[in-house]
């Protein structure tokens, strides 16, 4: 029996975990869901010993796991396979396979092991090819045998069929089905649904750090969403907008590259309209908000700005054409760490003084500070504000006239009061004549501010629909990549 | 890490150097406090060695300010070494060449070094933004060019007649060497400038757009992109400044110590202005204290040996705990501020 | 900035601590008893100064230095203050000027500045202090009729005629070599070591020829530079890496011309993987330890004769600045006591070691005189006519190596 009690994990003022506990008995195929940025992650690098919580306990069979070390958490029975492998390359699969233990190694003994192992799985991976030449289902396979090898009793599985083919999933799923029933603990993390309604016979739900549901599987596919996302409350009452010309409009628009890919996407947004990018995290939503900023290189098709086209251009001339983008990550793309209110906003006016006029610019902060409601003074850094004051920050740095805006979860982290304002800013700015195009994962934002959702999956525009013609069930579902009909 | 670095690490760490230091003395058979005194002594005992101290302080000051304006960029100009010798010919060449008094010759010498090292900082600085060489590497490689430079001109071009050593190239003219007072090998322009160099780049950082940029691009570069700052120009800037003022003291070196040119002229200024930075935490108002530190060890450590007759690397020994020290308590004080491994 | 000014309490009490230590040293500033005081001397002790540029263990040009000085406190009882890598490579704060005047004030009443590197800092502080006495060793500056004559009335010279000893050093290599390639390993280039390596090669010549019975126009003699007197990692050329260079290069003996003792060394390491090689150090009595077995003898300084008498001159006041090129001692090159230059055997000559003694025997009845034409330089230009005696000045300024040495003469 594996227990978790009260697992509590901070990163600075992002709390990851919050108090979650859960239960699993010996021989469950058990199911961590949640959207990327929930928590799972974070979780179970606890449980494996890579990162120590803040607070709360693990047991294992009843006896207490030591945390913040991988090596404990290994000799109390908890491996972890990770998302890549985590395989020596240069090496056999049989020295990969003793890799880890300790004293005198038996390489004859190993070697019987390792076939044992492999034949009870259903593995085929020769013992004396280097790790190199294995494909990354097959380093998954070696890296399950090394674990189980070395006497593990719950196996964590992090997302572990992106990037293997179907017919090594199916091999992977048949093996953790023939583990479970011989009594281990298998945990699969994954915020894909159909895999987890596949494999799974449980299913622990977690939302921003917090357990919010447990389901015995099967169950309805839309009670899972549900859990997910949250309540999906369509906002019946729509801001009248005026809608003008054509803001930016794109056209077959090719770029990034590997899981950041897009391809083949086109789309008009007027001014004043809404957009909303939805879809799993990684669909593509990032890396065409980046492109439509000019900050990463279209690879083919147009971006045009206000009829004029700007593909190709630098950042400054999206800038110039009346581009602006509040990225998600605030500190780490957006926010200076260490410079305070003051010099963030110096910095983003733009002046051409040589010489800063601390003055004015404390002057210029304290305005700021009062019209957003900023919690901080003029000489308060970046990185002492809470989630919401730096979003407010970011917007307190905004152009005044702008065509476009763009933006990524643009009130990820924030609590209720600080989103709303945030979304009065935003709508406000609609009266200009701006066009707006943000990403989320909050379902109820999307549908709630956006005019029309375009959904994304695997880097394509699978549709693009009126807000009004939205149902939670329909985009629920159109996220985890079914496309109705 | 940069945060950790702000909590000025010196004090404690020059604290632990001196009583570890104490007891490596004791052991060597040495009376350690009487040692420690004599180093002092020697450093800063009278008036002619307090010159000699300040002259020491003067280049790695200013290498150490040039440093700070790069660090604070996020740049690991590592190559300062390098730079610090391009200024030492440029200055040489200047001294060489240029006819005329030293109220022509001197300034155009200064001027000179400072172009050279900014030169040659530049080009790790376009090796980074243009060939996406890290300018660690970039600086190194730099730096053994300009050492092998600064070799073959001493051993070729500029060699003394009839001989090809590397000892040197003839001492310049006197009348260009930087001028001195009371009998002393102090000179005071070399003092101001380096009170200059602190003070500007103290300005420069606090408050000029320039300064904020630097700091923008050295936290986040990414944010301050977003922000407008354009990166790759504040980069290069950075690196003209940091170069120049390396620059400036090889050209002092050249001008004002050794009046000629010696292939070892950085003499190690260069790295041990790195160690100089780290320990003020990137922050100019103690790059002053603690230059001053490192020249008074260098310049009173020769007594060790004058004195006591203890083995000449002690100096050297006593700089290495230094180091050692400063790396392990900005370690651990990393360590305490983010509470796990 | 606020953090800033947290710390500033903590800087001013840095410097209070700096200026304490200072401030303390007034009070207990009372000259140390010298540890290397004599016992039997009551009065107070000749203080002399002795500035090194290598280290003063460096089996080597120093470490000769250090010995004679050594000389000089135990026959005189006097006080030496030592300072050795005096060089802006090793201490870059450290200059010969800064050296003197701390040496002064110590008392020193004689300064020996031993090395040709360090010809501007000495000059430079023979002219600040003008009523110490001071010797520039190697150097030419009190040369009246030398070409770099200073007429500094406290700067004196002392050089050993080491010519002979590069002779004795040449003669043992090619009585040895097998291979009829020998390879000098050069410091630096200018009037002094062309002047050694030329001698070299006169008594390698003229052993091949005479003890051989071979022709020395078959005779080998490569001579490279590595830049300084010693290694300079990043500066000068690797000297092990020279010398591997020789013996890959077809020479199975490396006579050293530079401070230190790498040749022997690397000679040493590739006869016990079972090479036929050797190696003739150079400067030190003491060098051949480093590989005995391999060494064919080492010519070497005596400083401490030629050092005693200058210090025993400034303690009666005789003292007058003069260029010294001291001989050795005919009747027994190796008297500590008389011989300036001398000429070590070394285990590896083997049966060899019956012709050098009696070359040595030539050099010292004046039978063998290498200095007399017709000799050419390398570029082909006459040297001396034959018959023609060659004068001081003429060995001491050599432009160029000889006809016959491959190699560098001057820069490029």
């Amino acid at each position: 029996m594996l227990e978790l009690r009260g697992i509590t994990k901070r990163f600075g003022s992002v709390v990851a975990n919050d108090g979650i506990d859960l239960d699993v008995p010996p021989g469950s195929l058990h199911a961590v869901l949640g959207e990327n940025g929930a928590g799972k992650s974070t979780l179970m690098k606890i449980l494996s010993g890579f990162l120590s919580p803040d607070a709360g306990r693990i047991r294992l069979d009843g006896r207490e796991v030591p945390t913040g070390s991988p090596r404990a958490a290994l000799q109390a029975g908890i491996g972890m396979l990770h998302q890549d492998p985590l395989v020596c390359l240069p090496f056999t699969a049989l020295d990969n396979f003793v890799l880890g233990r300790r004293g005198r190694i038996d390489r004859a003994a190993a070697r019987r092991e390792f076939g044992e192992l492999c034949a009870r799985l259903d593995f085929d991976i020769d013992p004396d090819v280097r790790a190199r030449a294995l494909s990354v289902g097959e380093r998954q396979q070696l890296e399950i045998v090394r674990l189980l090898s070395l006497g593990v009793k719950v196996l964590i599985l992090d997302e572990p069929t992106s990037g293997i083919s179907s017919e090594q999933r199916t091999k992977l799923f048949a093996a953790l089905r023939t583990l479970a029933a011989d009594g281990l603990i298998v945990l699969f993390v994954s915020h894909k649904l159909e895999e987890v309604e596949e494999l799974c016979d449980r299913v622990t739900v977690i939302r921003s750090g917090k357990v919010v549901g447990e389901r015995t599987l099967p169950c309805p596919a839309d009670e899972l969403v549900e859990l997910m996302f949250g309540e999906v409350v369509v906002s019946s009452e729509r801001p009248v907008v005026e809608i003008g010309s054509p803001a930016l409009r794109v056209g077959g628009l090719a770029a990034g590259g590997g899981r950041q890919r897009i391809a083949d996407v086109s789309m008009e947004v007027r001014a004043g309209e809404v957009v909303g990018l939805a879809g799993l995290e990684g669909s593509g939503q990032r890396t065409l908000l980046r492109v439509l900023a000019g900050l990463e290189p279209v690879r083919s098709g147009t971006v045009e700005i206000a009829g004029r086209r700007v593909d190709g251009s630098s950042y400054e001339h999206f800038v110039a054409a009346g581009v602006h983008y509040l990225p998600a990550g605030r500190l780490e793309e957006g926010l200076v760490p260490g410079l305070t209110i003051a010099e963030h906003l110096t910095l983003a006016a733009r002046l051409p003084e040589w010489v800063v006029d601390w003055e004015a610019a404390r002057i210029r902060a304290e305005e700021a500070i009062e019209h957003f409601r900023i919690k901080g003074g003029p000489d308060t850094p970046a990185d002492a504000l809470s989630g919401g004051n730096q979003q407010r920050l970011l917007l307190a740095m905004m152009p005044k006239d702008l065509r476009v805006l763009l933006m990524e979860h643009p009130t990820r982290g924030l609590d209720i009061e600080s989103a709303d304002y945030v979304w009065s800013r935003l709508l406000a700015r609609r009266e200009s004549g701006t066009a707006i195009v943000f990403s989320s994962a909050d379902l109820d934002e999307l549908v709630g501010y956006a005019d029309r959702v375009v959904v994304f999956f695997s880097g394509r525009v699978l549709a693009d629909l009126a807000a009004a013609e939205l149902t939670a069930d329909r985009l629920g579902t159109l996220i985890g990549g079914k496309v109705a009909s | 890490m940069k945060r950790a670095l702000r909590a000025v690490p010196a004090v404690w760490s020059v604290l632990a150097a001196l009583v570890v230091s104490v007891g490596l003395l004791a052991l060597a058979g040495a009376p350690p406090f009487e040692a420690l005194v004599l180093v002092l002594d020697g450093a800063v005992g009278d008036g002619g060695r307090m010159a000699d101290t300040l002259m020491s302080w003067v280049p790695l000051t200013l290498a150490s300010a040039g440093l700070v304006v790069t660090f604070v960029a996020g740049l690991w100009n590592i190559g300062v070494e390098g730079q610090v010798i391009a200024g030492a010919i440029g200055a040489t060449w200047a001294a060489r060449t240029i006819p005329g008094d030293g109220l022509v010759v001197i300034p155009a010498a200064l001027a000179v070094g400072v172009v050279a090292g900014a030169v040659w900082a530049l080009a790790a600085g376009v090796l980074k933004t243009r060939g996406g060489v890290n300018e660690i590497f970039g600086g190194l490689g730099l730096g053994f060019v300009a050492q092998s430079v600064a070799t073959y001109l001493i051993i070729g071009p500029w060699k003394r007649a009839g001989i090809a050593s590397t000892s040197g190239t003839e001492p310049f003219r006197e009348e260009v060497w930087l001028p001195t007072v009371g009998g002393t090998r102090l000179s005071p322009v070399a003092v101001l400038l380096a009170v200059a160099v602190i003070f500007l780049v103290w300005a420069l950082l606090r408050g000029t757009r320039f300064g904020l940029r630097l700091k923008a691009v050295g936290a986040n570069p990414a944010s301050a992109r977003l922000l407008g700052v354009p990166t790759e120009a504040t980069v290069l800037r950075a690196f003209a400044l940091g170069g120049g003022l390396a620059g400036l003291a090889g050209a002092v070196l050249a001008t004002g110590i050794q009046h000629k040119l010696v292939p070892a002229i950085a003499g190690g200024r260069g790295f041990l202005a790195i160690l100089v930075v780290l320990l003020a935490a990137y922050r100019i108002v103690w790059v002053a204290p603690i230059a001053l530190f490192f020249a008074i060890l260098s310049v009173g450590s020769a007594q060790l040996q004058l004195r006591l007759d203890l083995d000449s690397s002690i100096g050297g020994v006593l700089q290495g705990i230094l180091v050692l020290f400063v790396i392990l308590i900005g370690g651990w004080q990393a360590l305490y501020r983010r509470g796990e491994p | 900035m606020t953090r800033a000014k947290k710390t500033w309490p903590a800087l001013v009490a840095l410097v209070a601590l700096v200026l304490a230590a200072c401030g303390g040293n007034g009070a207990t500033e009372t000259p140390e008893t010298p540890e290397t005081q004599a016992p039997e001397t009551t009065a107070e002790p000749f203080v002399f100064g002795m500035i090194l540029v290598g280290p003063q263990d460096d089996r080597g040009w120093s470490q000769a230095h250090f010995e004679g000085g050594k000389y000089v406190e135990e026959k005189m009882g006097a006080q030496m203050i030592v300072i050795d890598k005096v060089n802006p490579a090793d201490r870059p704060d450290t200059s010969v000027e800064q050296v003197v005047d701390q040496m002064v004030e110590q008392g020193a009443q004689l300064i020996f500045a031993t090395s040709d590197d360090m010809k501007d800092g000495i000059l430079a502080a023979a002219k600040a202090y003008p009523d110490v006495p001071m010797i520039w060793s190697s150097g030419d500056s009190a040369w009246d009729i030398g070409k770099a004559y200073a007429g500094l009335p406290n700067l004196g010279n002392i050089m050993g005629q080491m010519e002979y000893g590069k002779m004795m050093a040449g003669c043992a290599a090619a009585l040895k070599t097998e291979t009829g390639s020998i390879g000098y390993l050069g410091p630096l280039i200018n009037d002094e070591t062309r002047r050694l390596t030329n001698s070299a090669y006169l008594g390698a010549r003229y052993c091949y020829e005479n003890y051989r019975g071979l022709n020395p126009d078959d005779l080998t003699f490569s001579v490279n530079w590595i830049g300084f007197w010693f290694n300079i990692p990043g500066v000068t050329l690797d000297p092990t890496q020279v010398t591997n260079d020789f013996f890959d290069g077809g020479a199975d003996v490396v006579i050293s011309g530079i401070d230190t003792t790498e040749a022997l060394v690397r000679a040493g390491q590739r006869s016990a993987a079972g090479e036929k090689v050797w190696a003739v150090p150079y400067d030190y009595r003491g060098a051949c330890a480093e590989a005995p077995e391999v060494c064919l003898g080492v010519p070497y300084f005596n400083w401490g004769p030629s050092y005693l008498e200058v210090a025993r001159s400034v303690a009666d006041g005789t003292f007058e600045a003069t260029f010294q090129w001291v001989g050795p001692d005919w009747s027994d090159i190796n008297n500590p006591d008389t011989s300036a230059i001398g000429f070590e055997f070394g285990e590896g000559l083997g049966d060899a070691r019956a012709d050098l003694e009696d070359f040595i025997a030539g050099l010292a009845s004046g039978e063998i005189d290498l200095w007399v034409g017709p000799l050419n330089y390398q570029d082909g230009t006459p040297f001396l006519a034959a018959g023609e005696k060659a004068t001081d000045l003429q060995i001491w300024y050599m432009p160029q190596l000889l006809e016959g040495m491959i190699g560098a003469s001057s820069a490029e």
